[in-house]
This record gives structure tokens, C-alpha cells and sequence, in this order.
């Protein structure tokens, strides 16, 4: 049997959901509602479950994480999802560059150079995207942002929470780039999507 | 009651949070944020008060003359301790409340309920650190300096007025503002500017980050809040400044003479 990334339950009364997510996968996860995807999207993003939850993330049981052993397994974990959205007021190199400005690592060239790469991939000329507020992004692009800022921390688990919402058919073609990508640069690393919704 | 309580709570957290965090002010987004606060608070607010501020000067030096019957030496003395200790940082206070915690309440509770504080929790940013900190510190610089700023244009507009009403040159009556001058006067205004500041950034960044409920609605109800709030506190520290400087320190309880 493969080495858990996450196993999460969470059991209440309209529903029981039961999760195991193989590390170093590809594991799409289908929950029943909204509040459903938001309390474990959260719980992996926290790292904190709460008291109808369990969560294990790398064989750690959340509940018993000691708040500095807490901070170093969310490290672990990066998502691209409307609840981690994009700082409004800030245009889109400051917020792809936010979280390595403010913890000092990796350094703003190293930063610039991976936004660059990644941007390149997807078609878009970076000196144009950066200075857009995002506001004026549109919801692909935001999509994008959001991607280039998580993939800067390098984390182990990337969460795509409703990747497709808000897209088009050709637009949906240009986000599945985001796994190759993100292969590209943690070969190790686990990619999970959560939607709501069955697949056809 | 209980909300009262829970504020002063809050304040009282939220003021020790903040200095004991003062030196990550030196971290660059947290330093960029700073500057640009200085900038909107300061810079931006600079040119509207001109007007406002001579203005101030212009209208205490009449009011003088005319009650004071042309006095010039405690006309000018008056203008100096009205708009040094007085009238200058409220005047500052008023225009920071009325631009600055409006903006910045607003802006807290707006991130607050679309969900932009708990990202950048996500993203393991303090928000103390990144919110917080650079307001307040950006607030309370930006307050001291529009405070010499609007001293600066008050006493100004005050003396240029004077030689229409009363016969004197500007150059004698500033001669005489000059001779009159100490630095008490400075270092008690940037003391009080300062606190002002502080007072007004952390009262609308407290109102700014605790919303009533996380819907639209509640944006209106904090900037009242913040904004009422922020002016009491000021209003309070200067009470208390006044009582202690004027009543205790320098001339001991004054007796009136009934």
C-alpha cells in the first residue's frame, strides 16, 4: 500500500466523507456540496480540523500538531482557490511576489524568473501581466496568478479547488497546463482537485 | 457594556501587538506598505489643507484683534499657543480621521469580508505584520508631519493676514513669533501628533479587522464606528494632554478667582 499525503473524514448528518490521497498522485475528489469542498479545502490549508474532522496530512494527525510543527506542515500544502484569492488592491507581480518578499525565501529574481517561465507557458507576456490589478485579469489569468504564487513556495500537495469554474472550453484546455507544470518543477509533488461536481 | 469592554480589549491587544512587532518594519512589503501609507496619509492630504490652514491662522488673528483690541504681543502669543499646542494637531487629527480612517477602516473590513485576510493567513503572513503595523506607523508619522505642516501654514496665514488689521510689518510680528517660540511648544505637538496617530490608526484598523457580521453591510457600520470612535480618543488624549501640561506640570492646579 503507497504512503498517504492526506486522509481526511469528516461525518455529519447529511453526509460521511472519507478521503485517502496517495503521495506523489494525481487524485481528484468529489464532494457532495460547497460546504462540503470549503471545510476541506480549509482543514488541508490549515492543517487544523475541526471537532467533526480528521485529517492526517504526510502521516501527521492535524489535531495533535504542536502550533510550530503546524506552520511547517502548512508550508506543505499550496492551493489555487477562491478561498486563498488574490489581494485586491495589490497588482499581480506584488501579490506573486508577496509571500517570498515577506518570509525572504526564495529571493525576488528567483521569483521573477519562475513567474517569467511559467507565464511564458501559458502565452502571456509577463511585463504586461504584471502590472494588471486583478481586477482587470481575467478569470483564467487570476487562475494563473494564483498558480505562479503557490508554485514560488514549492509545496509538496497543490490543491486545485474547482479549477474549471468560470472557464471556457478553450480556457479549460490552457488550465490543464497547470499540472504539467507544476510536475515540471516538484516531480514528487501531490496534485489534488476537488470539485463538486461528477465528471462526464 | 459588554461590546465597550471588548473593545478597550481589543485596542489594548491590538497596541501591544503592534509594538512589539515595530522592528519587522525593515521587512520589504511590510516597509513598501509603510511608505505608501506615509504617502496617502501625508503626501496626498497635504495639498487640501493649504487653504484650510491659513485660513485657521487668518481667522484666530482677527478674532484676536478684535477682542483683544489690537494686542499685538498677546495676539501673537495666543496664535502661537492656539495653533502650536492646540489647534494644529487637532486640525491634523481631523483631516487624518476624516481621509486616512475612513480609507483605511474600510479598506480592513472590505478584505475582512471578501475573504482577503484569511488568504494572506493561508499564505502564512501575520497580519498584524502586513496590515496592521504599516498603517500604524505610516499614520503616526504622516500625522506628526501634516501637523507641522498645518502649524506651519496657520501661523502663516495668520501673520500675513495681521498687517491688514493691525499696524505692524510681517517681519516684525514674526520677529516676535520668533522671540515667543521654545521648543516645548515643538516637542509637545509631535508628542501629541504622534499619539494621535496611533490612536486613530489602531482604533480603525481594530474596527477595520472586527466586523459586525462578513456581509457588505457591515462596511458603513465600521467606518461610523471607527470614525466616532477615533475622534473621542483623540478628543481624550487631548483633554488628558491639556490637564497635565496646563494643569499639573507646568503651573500646578489653577484656582480660579471668583
Amino acid at each position: 500500500m503507497s504512503e498517504l499525503a492526506i486522509r481526511y473524514r469528516r461525518k455529519t448528518a447529511r453526509h460521511e466523507i472519507d478521503v485517502s490521497v496517495p503521495k506523489g498522485g494525481v487524485t481528484r475528489l468529489h464532494v457532495p456540496d460547497e460546504e462540503a469542498k470549503a471545510h476541506l479545502v480549509t482543514a488541508m490549508l490549515k492543517a487544523r480540523c475541526e471537532s467533526d474532522e480528521e485529517l492526517e496530512l504526510f502521516g501527521e494527525s492535524a489535531s495533535a500538531l504542536a502550533p510550530a510543527e503546524r506552520a511547517r506542515v502548512r508550508a506543505k500544502v499550496g492551493a489555487v482557490s477562491p478561498i486563498v484569492g488574490l489581494m485586491a488592491n495589490l497588482n499581480a507581480w506584488e501579490n506573486i511576489s508577496l509571500p517570498a518578499a515577506y518570509h525572504g525565501r526564495p529571493t525576488l529574481e528567483q521569483v521573477a524568473a519562475l513567474a517569467r517561465e511559467v507565464l511564458g507557458a501559458f502565452g502571456a507576456d509577463a511585463a504586461v501581466f504584471f502590472a494588471r490589478l486583478p481586477e482587470e485579469l481575467g478569470v483564467l489569468e487570476r487562475k494563473i496568478a494564483s498558480f505562479v504564487r503557490g508554485l514560488v513556495a514549492a509545496p509538496q500537495i497543490m490543491i486545485f479547488d474547482a479549477l474549471e469554474d468560470g472557464l471556457s472550453v478553450a480556457e479549460c484546455r490552457h488550465a490543464a497546463r497547470f499540472e504539467a507544470e507544476y510536475r515540471a518543477r516538484t516531480p514528487q509533488g501531490t496534485l489534488v482537485y476537488v470539485d463538486t461536481r461528477e465528471e462526464a | 457594556m459588554l461590546q465597550a469592554l471588548r473593545e478597550i480589549e481589543g485596542g489594548i491587544q491590538l497596541s501591544l501587538n503592534v509594538a512589539a512587532r515595530a522592528p519587522r518594519l525593515a521587512i520589504p512589503p511590510i516597509f513598501e506598505s509603510f511608505l505608501r501609507q506615509v504617502y496617502f496619509t501625508g503626501v496626498t492630504a497635504a495639498t487640501g489643507v493649504v487653504l484650510r490652514a491659513c485660513l485657521l491662522g487668518v481667522i484666530i488673528i482677527a478674532a484676536l484683534m478684535d477682542m483683544l483690541d489690537a494686542d499685538v504681543d498677546l495676539a501673537v502669543k495666543i496664535l502661537l499657543l492656539l495653533v502650536f499646542r492646540e489647534l494644529g494637531p487637532l486640525a491634523a487629527a481631523v483631516v487624518v480621521i476624516l481621509r486616512t480612517g475612513t480609507a483605511v477602516s474600510a479598506e480592513m473590513a472590505m478584505m475582512r469580508i471578501s475573504g482577503q485576510t484569511r488568504a494572506l493567513r493561508y499564505l502564512g503572513i501575520d497580519l498584524y505584520d502586513y496590515l496592521v503595523l504599516p498603517r500604524v506607523a505610516g499614520v503616526m508619522l504622516a500625522t506628526a508631519v501634516l501637523t507641522f505642516y498645518v502649524q506651519f501654514l496657520a501661523v502663516l496665514g495668520g501673520l500675513a493676514l495681521s498687517p491688514f488689521l493691525i499696524e505692524a510689518t510681517f517681519t516684525e510680528l514674526a520677529g516676535r513669533l520668533f522671540e515667543l517660540f521654545t521648543p516645548v511648544d515643538f516637542y509637545y505637538s509631535v508628542i501629541k501628533s504622534l499619539l494621535f496617530g496611533y490612536a486613530v490608526a489602531a482604533c480603525c484598523c481594530w474596527h477595520g479587522l472586527n466586523p459586525p457580521d462578513l456581509t457588505q453591510n457591515a462596511v458603513p457600520k465600521v467606518v461610523t464606528r471607527a470614525v466616532m470612535q477615533s475622534a473621542m480618543l483623540v478628543l481624550l488624549i487631548n483633554a488628558v494632554f491639556a490637564y497635565v501640561v496646563f494643569g499639573i506640570l507646568f503651573f500646578g492646579l489653577v484656582k480660579a478667582n471668583v
